[in-house]
């Protein structure tokens, strides 16, 4: 990693944890803080997404797994009693086994096969999460509790959210943290020798495997963590909206994770992160468009695909490729 | 002083004194209240008329110059959000409502947006009126959101009984698309109809929203043969669609169903094969419509082009929201004096003949006055326009 | 149970017809064009507007869905897909296009005719009663018959005239066709304009019967993309029998599934995924697409 590097990382977080914290409280505008949480949330999930685009795959179903954490998150609460801290471990690794068993016949697809059938998947989970009596099925699940305090050995880490005099700031950061893992995480993969493989599965699988590589191995588990970053985004999202129903990922947003992916650029780790800040962001900046702001967030997005169409971040790219 | 100074002054204050004039006549105060609910999307058209509605009357009143709250004249802004029908976009949208400072936002449109802007409502003191029937949103200890029209559980049973006395029907099968909404809504539905002692014959059978031939789904339904069929929750876009299915298999028994609906659409989407349907409506039948019903149908249409009847039922919110705050002018800012307002809360309706009021009611069905009071119209669908089956009130 | 099979015949129908459409354009360019739901709409409400507001000939309003329709995939080739494919790196890039571009549609038609569900009056009135074994009403037939004709046209187009001929050598292999002197970009063009066309001609179509909102875009897509996955992608013959497959199904299944209610369209999904993982390239796509 080099000296830039560093300065790079150092100045991005004091930015998402100093300055617009700081920025919100001069300007006054503490809507802000939702629409914040919202990208970084959507943003871990569009970073599997992202990841199973660097094995080749185009993933149009992270809207299923994103459901999936978020029910496993508030059953666990509501029914059980497990404290929040523990089950958005356990949302993401639900998430990550049933990747695995799901992404065992299909992962052999490729191309728009692959993508059809992770998109089917989303409706798939919808339609379940109708239909079993442990999600309540259409009434979905309310009035689940607010993330309470995290003590470890006694040490308290993180206060009782119910009691905080600012929950919006607290989700804030716990976004935000979540997020800047999830990219630190991201970021080893692809400069490890995994993140090699990887790459070489997207550019020829056949040769890949030839060469000795377990190419079966691997993109499982690039799905499954994949789909974990999907199950842990899900899982804050029912606690910030304290319910849950079937229609709370559809496959709307699935298609909206991939978006995010395309335009921040498939070649760069950062991408799906700038890409889901300028959709999200931008369409919300665009409600004062009224009845236009459709029109004008397509018409830009078709502007951008014109100009960039490898992604905003190409702009900076001067090396041309992948890094 | 002289002449020079004395011009100077004299200017000052002509100038001063138009300002101020012009000031109070061009500037009301301006009242925000808020719009959270989809106007994009399959179920654009559920938001579109909630948003029209307002705007409409917001025009109106403005046009006559303001709205009379403690004494002053208050000009009405709305500020509305398109949530796609989005749950977590939903929030986004009550947050921008909390941070221009509005009290009193209308929507969201569907079960899973009311349920999820509860948090942010609660924190930043905002009564909110969805169009969502979950009982859980307005029992204590929630105590924002106030049910903007009547519940199907409540309308449900309402027409199943006058069916019952009047056309003396025995048996329901029940249709819904297989969405939270629809889907607790026939439950609901199921559940009522039982309770009055019909028999239900079929209540499974469910449709993907994204139908487009609805034969399919609807032939195992007209088998059981019911001597009604309800339409548990349906869009004003499925509902023709489902009508003419149901009637071009043959089926002869009455069809009814707990939303509000929009004549043109079942015009030109089934024609003479809805002629009969049974729907919710407001109060623009020719019956029951007054002079101020006629004269919003009338504004709506010169703004928009073309009226949509669910607006209806959806212009009552903002009336209440106005009423209301007109009554207690504290609660302008204070949800609490709003709230206390409620219990004790009534005034004339204007949209409707004969001495109708507004009042806030629920009690039955919530424990506590969480639900405006407004007529159930049912009405049945004739030839291009509704006609007032009977009038029933909810308490 | 004849009644089931005339429904899901009918169904099927006017869903291959769907897919064929898009299937086209698939096989030419390799772009999942995620805006065929949005032509759709557009076409049905361009009838809608000719017919029931300008009071012309239902059969005006087709051909006006088909023609606006052509213009329009035409425009969108060669100004926006062609630039696109061409500077980008991976050619899924232009799956974010065609997702501007429906959405583009979808507020497009949002402004321009408005939220309300639309349909026109019945073209044909009455209904066919083969002893209450079959129901079929009189315009659903005419529908379900022009359907085919429309597929059936469609094949010979592709089989026997020079623009289907260098299509399908297109569609085969895109440099061989080059090599051969198939001038691409123009076919290219062809091609989408056929594919949008195609799906205009069936919202025209559907507009009598199930009507048209600014809703069903998104939706006839995904519908579109499993018909297309079921027969084999870039398959015409794949898209007819998908689009049949799906209509039996639908209509099969909800019959049979009645009992069980909300779990029908969760179980033909999910055998959907089951039948799509174990054979991938469909029934007669070529592996790997």
């Amino acid at each position: 990693m080099t000296k830039t590097n560093l300065a790079g990382i150092g100045v991005f977080l004091l930015v998402v944890f100093v300055a617009v914290p700081m920025m919100i409280a001069v300007s006054g505008r503490w809507d802000f803080y939702y629409t914040l949480t919202s990208v970084a949330l959507l943003s871990i999930g569009s970073a599997g997404v992202w990841l199973t685009f660097y094995i080749g795959r185009i993933n149009i179903g992270q809207g299923a797994y994103a459901l999936m954490g978020g029910y496993v998150s508030a059953v666990l609460m509501t029914k059980v009693g497990v404290s929040f801290w523990l089950t958005l471990p356990l949302a993401g690794l639900f998430c990550a086994v049933i990747s695995v068993a799901i992404g065992l016949p299909i992962l052999r697809l490729r191309g728009v096969y692959f993508a059809m059938i992770t998109l089917v998947l989303t409706e798939v989970t919808r339609l379940t999460a109708l239909a079993l009596p442990v999600t309540n099925g259409a009434k979905g699940i309310t009035s689940i509790p607010l993330p309470g305090a995290l003590t470890v050995f006694g040490v308290p880490l993180i206060p009782d959210f119910a009691t905080i005099e600012n929950p919006k700031l607290a989700f804030y950061l716990l976004a935000v943290t979540l997020m800047v893992l999830t990219y630190a995480a991201l970021w080893r993969i692809v400069n490890s020798r995994l993140g090699h493989l990887c790459r070489s599965l997207q550019q020829n699988e056949e040769l890949a495997s030839s060469i000795g590589v377990n190419t079966a191995h691997l993109r499982l588990l690039a799905y499954a963590i994949s789909s974990f970053f999907g199950g842990i985004a899900g899982a804050v999202f029912v606690a910030i909206s304290q319910s849950i129903y079937p229609s709370s990922f559809v496959v709307t947003d699935s298609v909206n994770f991939m978006l995010y992916c395309f335009v921040g650029g498939l070649g760069f780790v950062m991408g799906p992160m700038l890409g889901t800040f300028l959709l999200y962001f931008g369409w919300d900046l665009l409600s004062v468009a009224r009845e236009y702001q459709l029109l004008i967030y397509s018409a830009a997005m078709i502007a951008l695909m014109l100009v960039l169409p490898n992604g905003v971040l190409s702009l900076f790219d001067r090396r041309e490729g992948p890094k | 002083m002289n002449r020079r100074s004395l011009l100077k002054s004299t200017t000052f204050a002509a100038i001063a004194s138009f300002a101020l004039v012009s000031a109070a006549f061009a500037e009301n105060p301006v009242l925000k209240i808020g719009f959270v609910g989809v106007t994009s999307g399959p179920a654009a058209a559920w938001g579109t008329s909630n948003q029209r509605s307002m705007e409409a009357r917001a025009a109106w009143i403005n046009e006559i110059g303001g709205y009379d709250i403690g004494g002053t004249m208050y000009d009405v802004e709305i500020v509305a959000f398109d949530d796609q029908k989005d749950p977590k976009r939903a929030i986004a949208g009550m947050e921008q409502m909390a941070q221009a400072g509005i009290h009193y936002v209308v929507g969201p449109n569907v079960d899973d947006g009311a349920a999820a802007v509860r948090p942010v409502a609660e924190q930043n003191n905002i009564i909110y009126f969805p169009y969502a029937f979950p009982k859980s949103l307005y029992e204590a200890p929630a105590s924002n959101a106030i049910l903007g029209m009547v519940a199907n559980y409540q309308s449900g049973p309402a027409i199943y009984k006058y069916l019952m006395e009047n056309n003396g029907i025995k048996t329901v099968a029940f249709i819904a698309g297989n969405e939270s909404d629809p889907l607790s809504q026939r439950d609901s539905g199921a559940a009522a109809a039982k309770a009055l002692g019909l028999e239900v014959v079929s209540d499974t059978v469910t449709y993907q929203m994204d139908t487009t031939d609805f034969t399919p789904v609807m032939l195992p339904v007209i088998k059981t043969s019911p001597d009604l069929l309800v339409l548990s929750g349906v869009s004003p876009a499925n509902a023709p669609q489902l009508i003419r299915s149901a009637r071009e298999l043959g089926f002869t028994g009455l069809i009814s169903t707990e939303t509000a609906q929009d004549a043109a659409v079942l015009q030109e989407g089934a024609g003479d094969l809805a002629n009969g349907f049974i729907s919710v409506g407001g109060a623009s039948t020719p019956e029951l419509a007054s002079d101020a019903m006629r004269e919003f149908v009338d504004r709506y249409t010169k703004m928009f082009g073309e009226y949509n009847d669910e607006s209806n039922t959806k212009v009552y919110a903002l009336e209440y929201i106005l009423a209301t705050i007109a009554a207690n002018p504290a609660a302008m800012t204070d949800i609490e004096a709003f709230k206390t307002t409620m219990d004790t809360f009534e005034a004339p309706n204007p949209y409707m003949v004969g001495d109708a009021k507004l009042s806030y009611v629920g009690t039955t069905s919530f424990g506590q006055k969480r639900q405006v009071s407004v007529p159930l119209v049912v009405n049945a669908y004739k030839d291009g326009v509704f006609e007032t089956l009977f009038v029933a009130q909810v308490d | 149970m004849e009644q089931i099979l005339a429904n899901g015949f009918y169904l099927g129908a006017q869903y291959a017809l769907i897919a064929l459409g898009l299937t086209l354009i698939f096989s030419l360019m390799n772009v999942l064009n995620f805006a065929h739901g949005q032509m759709y709409v557009f076409g049905g409400f361009v009838t809608y507007t000719v017919v029931a507001q300008l009071g012309l000939p239902f059969i005006v309003g087709l051909f006006a869905s088909a023609i606006i329709l052509a213009i329009m995939g035409a425009l969108i080739e060669v100004y926006l897909f062609r630039p696109v494919i061409r500077k980008s790196k991976r050619e899924e890039s232009t799956m974010l296009l065609a997702a501007g571009i429906a959405f583009f549609l979808d507020a497009a038609i949002l402004l321009l005719f408005g939220e309300k569900q639309r349909g026109v009056p019945k073209i044909v009135d009455g209904v066919f009663n083969w002893d209450m074994r079959i129901i079929m009403p009189y315009d659903r037939i005419l529908i379900g018959v022009l359907a085919i004709a429309l597929i059936a046209g469609f094949i010979a187009f592709m089989q026997y005239s020079k623009a289907g001929r260098a299509m399908r050598a297109l569609a085969q292999d895109r440099v061989a066709a080059q090599l051969m002197g198939v001038d691409v970009d123009r076919y290219s063009m062809i091609g989408f304009a056929l594919g949008a066309m195609l799906a205009g001609l069936v919202g025209g179509l559907l507009v009598t019967i199930t009507g048209i909102n600014l809703g069903m875009g998104g939706p006839t897509s995904i519908k579109a993309f499993m018909m297309i996955m079921i027969g084999g992608a870039g398959v015409i013959s794949g898209a007819i029998a998908g689009g049949f497959i799906l209509g039996m199904m639908e209509s099969v299944g909800l019959t049979m599934l009645a009992a069980y209610g909300d779990i029908t369209y969760l179980a033909i999904f999910a055998s959907l995924m089951v039948f799509l993982a174990f054979r991938p390239q469909g029934l007669m796509g070529k592996p790997w697409g």
